[in-house]
């Protein structure tokens, strides 16, 4: 192997290492493995903005905007309290109302965003109720994981994907990745009923206050409401047919967003850009450079010979190999880095002969998102939940969300296994 | 311990102890100006760090509730104060 391969390889493992164990912050980690990549010469400056992939950092941005600028208006607070009165205020079927909800927020805004504004809003309710806030945050955690997964925007490792390989467009997603989603989640409901029936009782008084909200006072402002739902609703319309009129899904959301902007007025403008969650975009162009570190040195080709070697080329051997690969490094690890990494094994794979990448493709997105739920430090909104949650004095341990995470884990990827083998390999 | 006083042309505001919080229930008598500075106070504390240490619950007819944490007790009396809902706020000996 040639000197600037295994100093690649080298750079690569420091960097994960040290975003595995949380000591620096991961951003900076992958932003100075990234600058070494250039510095020792393995990647020119112009080869590493080559390998940015700035269709998913745009589709981030564009998303955060639009969502955090409709989080001011209260709507999001809204709903989840017309949902619990819905429920008439009964912990149980909060439970599942919150969930769904937070399944459907991931799917079409992401499930990092979705956990931030549904835990404020779950921390209300319960401490009206009077109840452990921890089932509805961990059920909450493992919906954000599944409705992720059913599109392109719902988790970043779809949004990779999606933005790496064209064929691969919003509608795809739906129809390859739903139908798993639905299933999924409708067999999540009574699971989570019977593991938390005994742990979330209230009185009937308690359920009365919830009943006696009103909750269209929690709509701050109207107008701007209006405005944000029209072009989140147009922006979701863009994804729909952004194959069609031939353009990115990048662009879409960010003119979605700049259309908002123009709408609200430039007042907005200063706080939604700080609202951008900055060093996560910076950790994406981080690990792109890295990663392209791997590529231009041959890495990535040679490691997907391998694994081509290790299942004979099969298609079927190779998708349960990177559905289970990714199910459980996604546990333990960060599943962007890892998918980033796959990504340009399974296209070069594509190049030694496997003709039908499809099942592979779904195989990798269905094990990244599904394998967050396998531990609290899999997927990001899982620390962020754990996070809020203890500042609030409510500690999420490691072992107690893996006591309901790691079977749901294992229960959802072999239905996705089921449904990967019978749909496209049989 | 912090003894406040009501301002009864504004607001009739009662208080409930619980195990770890207090419960306040807050009913304008004025919504000029006092809704919006009532808005203010919870934006306030909704926009800060911490998501719990100020709960607010609005129900119909101006009636607001508050489930204010032990430790936050004080900076929410003195918000109230702050924004003309309390005529007068003291410390007393326990």
């Amino acid at each position: 192997m040639e000197q600037q391969a295994i100093l690649a390889i080298v750079i690569f493992l420091i960097a994960y290492a040290l975003i595995i164990s949380e000591k620096i912050h991961r951003t900076i980690v992958a932003m100075i493995g990234a600058a070494l990549m250039v510095i020792f010469g393995i990647v020119s400056q112009e080869t590493a903005i080559h390998h940015i992939d700035f269709n998913t950092l745009g589709l981030l941005i564009g998303m955060m905007i639009i969502v955090n600028i409709t989080a001011e208006t209260g709507l999001f607070k809204f709903v989840a309290i017309w949902a619990a009165k819905k429920a008439k205020g009964r912990p149980l079927a909060i439970l599942i109302a919150l969930m769904l909800l937070t399944a459907l927020g991931s799917a079409f805004l992401d499930n990092v965003t979705t956990v931030l504004l549904m835990v404020p809003v779950t921390f209300s309710i319960t401490r009206q109720l009077r109840v452990n806030p921890l089932p509805f945050l961990i059920t909450q955690i493992i919906a954000s994981n599944v409705g992720g997964t059913a599109t392109l925007i719902g988790d970043p490792p779809n949004i990779m994907i999606g933005s790496a390989v064209k064929e691969l467009t919003f509608m795809a997603f739906i129809q390859n990745l739903m139908p798993i989603a639905l299933i999924i989640l409708v067999l999540l409901i009574p699971i989570f009923i019977f593991m938390f029936r005994k742990q979330i009782k209230t009185t009937p008084e308690l359920m009365q206050s919830i009943m006696d909200l009103d909750e269209k006072e929690l709509i701050t402002d109207r107008k701007l409401m209006v405005k944000c739902l029209t072009v989140l609703g147009l922006t979701i319309v863009g994804f729909f047919i952004h194959q069609l009129v031939h353009i990115e899904s990048a662009t879409v959301a960010l003119t979605g967003a700049f259309l908002l902007l123009l709408l609200t007025g430039e007042h907005m403008l200063e706080e939604a850009f700080a609202k951008v969650e900055w060093p996560t975009i910076f950790f994406f162009v981080g690990l792109f450079i890295l990663v392209a570190g791997l590529i231009e040195t041959g890495v990535i080709s040679t490691l997907a010979e391998k694994a081509i070697g290790l299942t004979g080329g099969n298609v079927t051997s190779t998708s349960m190999l990177i559905l289970w690969l990714s199910a459980i490094a996604s546990a333990f690890v960060d599943n962007i880095p890892f998918v980033a990494t796959m990504i340009p094994m399974i296209q070069d794979m594509g190049s030694m002969g496997i003709s039908n990448l499809e099942p592979l493709w779904w195989s990798l997105a269905l094990g990244a998102c599904l394998g967050g739920n396998g531990t609290l430090i899999g997927a990001s909104a899982n620390l962020i939940v754990a996070g809020m949650a203890a500042k609030e004095g409510y500690p999420l341990k490691f072992t107690q969300f893996m006591k309901y995470g790691f079977p749901i884990m294992i229960l959802s990827v072999i239905l996705s296994s089921a449904y990967v083998y019978f749909r496209y390999l049989m | 311990m912090l003894i406040y006083h009501c301002n009864e042309d504004v607001a009739i505001i009662t208080e409930t102890v619980n195990e770890e919080d207090v419960e306040f229930r807050l009913h304008l008598l004025q919504t000029e100006p006092y809704l919006e500075r009532l808005k203010k106070i919870r934006h306030d504390f909704e926009e800060n760090d911490i998501y719990t240490d100020v709960l607010f619950y609005i129900y119909k007819n101006h009636e607001y509730g508050a489930i204010v944490r032990r430790a936050y007790y004080v900076d929410f009396v003195l918000a109230l104060m702050k924004h003309g809902l309390l005529r007068s706020v003291e410390w007393k000996d326990d």
